[in-house]
């Protein structure tokens, strides 16, 4: 099936590569590691190239689509690949079907899943926080079943959207790191590298990387997972606008009554380069002052 | 005087249809809404149809299917048939608009396209044909329709339907691979009344009952009927359809046949013209529920019932179903109710198709009949004759039935009879009665072995017979026993008789027994009557 112009979600040579190659072998990875094919949901657009690149690691597919003839012809594009069979799609707003458990039908996702693919348009913060809240409510079904996940997000780097947040976020994120040591030059170090991070010189796809990544961390956590985050990917998506792609795996680690430590640190966090895609390859790893870890 | 006629004022643009005729078309015609799902099958079938005529040119190795499967309230049948060009998308929105030829395509009167608007809120397609670069899309807004419809009748303005249907459709394109050839219907948010449509398990019984659909490779007779339908029917074409489950599975749709039902061997008539008979008309194949007798599958004579919770459900499969193009026209009650003088309890023995062949036979728009024609009068007094042997079969189904019934009992009861009489309980006075009844019993049989067709049951009666007389000539040369125990001195001891009864019951018994002398049997059959009811009422 060629390309309709209904398509919103155009495809482009640094997404090509995220989804066929950087993201696939992740998946391939989380594939191996679960020992059977993944129950994916996801915002796939009504191409579903994500899907159709890794069907062979794919069992069932929950989409969610909010634009009737986007959904129409989602319908359309499992028929003429095969894999009608296997698509379950849900109608509507994302972060609601998440919040309300429902779509504009009344049919929630079919939890838990293996692999969530969130691709979606806008920032992450906005004035109600819906989207935080979407996410920490998917987590939380997916503790609700003691089941790991790989979770893939894909969002605009608005500038806008989270400098207040951002600023309250970085303070917190400087107490915490100081709890982890009192060795003053580590202190040092997390001061400088935080300063760095809070500079207005300092491009915002950094602070939201960071931000992004403890989210999803803590989030996790609390969860009851083990979360391993990686460096977040920035690049240029359709009419060059600026978008940044996140990796995180959950491990869920059951029997706990407290809240597990990830064996990732969050100096590992705080000290990963920002990873740039250009035509379609990675550039040379944008790499901030890194805090020494601790002995 | 004659007055004169007035003149016919005739206006070039004047509307002949309202917007209100659109309603009534799209509500009255399919009371059960299943049969909107009919409509679009008979366009994939046809639009495989077209393909498959082109297919062997342009080396396209694809699978023709028609693919149905439901997602939120949405209902989506998809085909890669044909396809539609922008020309035939847009005429979707003309309202019985077909340039099917009738007798040569399942659908022909372009009122099933828009079929979905009867059902649901919304109706889309999208499909593009081979060679065109274009994908086409159709939308028909039915609910905003109908609301603005029935508004304006409230306030008393009457719209022509044309308008109406510009106004709530929309035609679209999309650049697309040229090698593309699709079609896709999606009857979208379903109405809550018409849910049945997105029942999986519904839609898939009822389109193995009413498609264009083979026999399910597991079931014993397919194989045989599709050969012999293949042979006997020019167009018979069975299509490949597939439907997804909710739980993620591709089931292909079959004939509802299943060696689950029992179903005895089928058999076939050809109906030909009553006045030409070497123009056939229809093939038909009939089948009955079996049982196993003697080791066989054989017919059983009863109901065609198969696994259901409510008796209608059970029969839902009983009679026989006109079949045009591989759709089913009417329900089982058409053949019955056309084909049958009297009784239908026979027909309803029987499940099976009559497939039409006739191409002057065409369907009425909502596939319940055929449309009253010279042709439909020819075809129906043609399958008479059909009905005629299913009641003939019927009857011999009954008597062979009966026969085996006869036979089985009696067996049963000669071996029993037999065992006693090895193992000497058989009394003197029991025998008479035995041989009475063995003697009824082979005489029954005898005549139900007259009326057998069935060679094998025919045997089996003939042995039991052959047994039966070999007992009976046993009984005549037995040592029965002497039923001392019911000697006249053990009845009047057991009974504390007086010495003075004792002697009359004594004459009594010796008068009888005088009277008897040329037949033993019988005195023996009288005292032990005697003696019972002696013995039952003191």
């Amino acid at each position: 099936m060629g390309t309709p112009r209904e398509a919103v979600f155009q495809s482009n040579q640094n997404k090509d590569f995220l989804r066929s190659a950087y993201d696939a072998g992740h998946v391939k990875g989380w594939f191996g590691r679960a020992g059977r094919p993944l129950k994916y949901l996801g915002l796939p657009a009504w191409e579903m190239l994500d899907i159709i690149a890794w069907e062979p690691f794919l069992s069932r597919f929950t989409t969610i689509e909010r634009e009737e003839n986007q959904q129409h012809l989602m319908f359309l594009q499992a028929n003429v690949q095969d894999v009608e069979h296997r698509l379950y799609s849900l109608y509507g707003e994302f972060d609601s079907i998440l919040l309300s458990g429902r779509d504009a039908y009344g049919y929630g996702p079919d939890w838990p899943y293996d692999l969530i693919n969130l691709d979606y348009f806008g920032g992450f913060i906005y004035s109600n926080l819906t989207r935080p809240k979407a996410i920490r409510k998917l987590i939380s079904n997916q503790a609700a079943y003691s089941q790991g996940f790989l979770l893939i997000i894909t969002q605009h780097l608005r500038d806008c959207d989270t400098i207040g947040a951002k600023a309250t976020f970085l303070d917190d994120l400087r107490r915490s790191l100081k709890n982890v040591s009192t060795d003053p030059t580590v202190h040092v170090s997390i001061d400088t590298v935080l300063n760095w991070y809070s500079d207005s010189a300092t491009p915002d796809s950094f602070r939201q990387a960071l931000y992004m990544n403890v989210f999803l961390r803590d989030v996790g956590e609390v969860e009851h997972f083990d979360v391993k985050c990686r460096p977040a990917v920035l690049y240029a998506g359709t009419g060059n606008s600026s978008m940044i792609h996140f990796v995180t795996e959950f491990v869920f680690r059951p029997g706990l009554g407290h809240k597990p430590a990830s064996n990732q640190s969050l100096i590992d966090i705080v000290n990963f380069s920002l990873l740039e895609l250009c035509d379609g390859s990675f550039a040379p790893p944008i790499q901030h002052p890194i805090i020494p870890k601790p002995i | 005087m004659t007055p004169a006629k007035p003149p016919v004022v005739r206006d070039k643009d004047e509307d002949l249809v309202y917007a209100p005729a659109i309603l009534i078309l799209s509500h009255d015609l399919y009371p059960r809404k299943l049969e909107v799902i009919r409509e679009y099958i008979q366009n994939s079938s046809d639009a495989l149809e077209a393909y498959a005529a082109i297919s062997d040119v342009i080396e396209d190795s694809a699978e023709p299917q028609i693919k149905v499967s439901v997602q939120g309230r949405s209902v989506l049948i998809y085909d890669n048939g044909i396809g539609m060009d922008k020309e035939e998308v847009a005429k979707l929105r003309r309202i019985a608009y077909s340039e099917k030829k009738a007798g040569r395509e399942a659908g022909y009167k372009g009122i099933g396209r828009l079929a979905g608007i009867a059902v649901a809120d919304k109706l889309k397609m999208s499909s593009t044909s081979y060679g065109d670069s274009k994908l086409h899309h159709f939308e028909f807004r039915a609910k905003e329709m109908r609301e603005e419809i029935s508004e304006n009748k409230r306030k008393g303005i009457t719209e022509s339907a044309t308008e109406v249907i510009r106004r709530h459709t929309d035609l679209w394109s999309d650049d697309i691979d040229p090698k593309d050839h699709y079609t896709i219907v999606e009857i979208r948010d379903i109405n809550e009344s018409c849910s049945q449509l997105l029942d999986v398990e519904a839609l898939r019984e009822y389109i193995g009952d009413v498609g264009p659909v083979d026999f399910a490779p597991s079931f014993k007779w397919g194989q045989k009927v599709s050969e012999k339908l293949r042979q006997n029917i020019p167009d018979y074409s069975p299509k490949t359809v597939y439907i997804s489950t909710r739980s993620g599975e591709r089931i292909r749709v079959y004939k509802p046949y299943t060696d689950q039902m029992v179903i005895a061997e089928p058999d076939f008539k050809e109906v030909t013209d009553p006045a030409n008979p070497n123009h056939v008309l229809a093939f038909c194949w009939f089948a009955t529920k079996g049982q196993k007798i003697l080791d066989k599958v054989r017919p059983s004579g009863k109901i065609f019932t198969v696994e259901g919770e409510e008796p209608r459900e059970k029969k839902r499969f009983a009679g026989l179903v006109y079949k045009l193009f591989g759709f089913s026209i009417g329900d089982r009650t058409l053949p019955m109710r056309t084909l049958w003088a009297k009784s239908l309890t026979r027909a309803h023995w029987f499940t099976g198709e009559i497939h039409i062949v006739d191409k002057d036979v065409f369907p009425t728009t909502d596939r319940s009949d055929f449309i009253e024609s010279n042709a439909r009068k020819r075809l129906y007094d043609g399958a008479e004759t059909i009905a005629v042997k299913l009641n003939r079969l019927a009857q011999e189904i009954s008597d062979n039935r009966k026969a085996y019934n006869d036979s089985e009992k009696l067996k049963q009861r000669f071996q029993d009879v037999r065992q006693k009489l090895q193992n000497g309980q058989i009394e003197r006075a029991a025998l008479k009665v035995i041989k009475q009844e063995l003697e009824r019993g082979l005489d029954g049989l005898r005549q139900r072995a007259d009326k057998c067709t069935d060679e094998e049951i025919e045997q089996f009666d003939r042995e039991v017979l052959k047994y039966g007389r070999k007992l009976s000539e046993e009984l005549d040369h037995a040592k029965v026993s002497s039923g001392e125990k019911n000697g006249i001195a053990d009845v009047a001891s057991e009974l504390h008789m007086t010495a003075k009864a004792k002697k009359v019951f004594q004459i009594v018994m010796d008068t009888l027994s005088g009277h008897f002398s040329d037949d033993p049997d019988q005195y023996h059959e009288v005292n032990g009557k005697i003696t019972r009811s002696l013995k039952r009422k003191y």
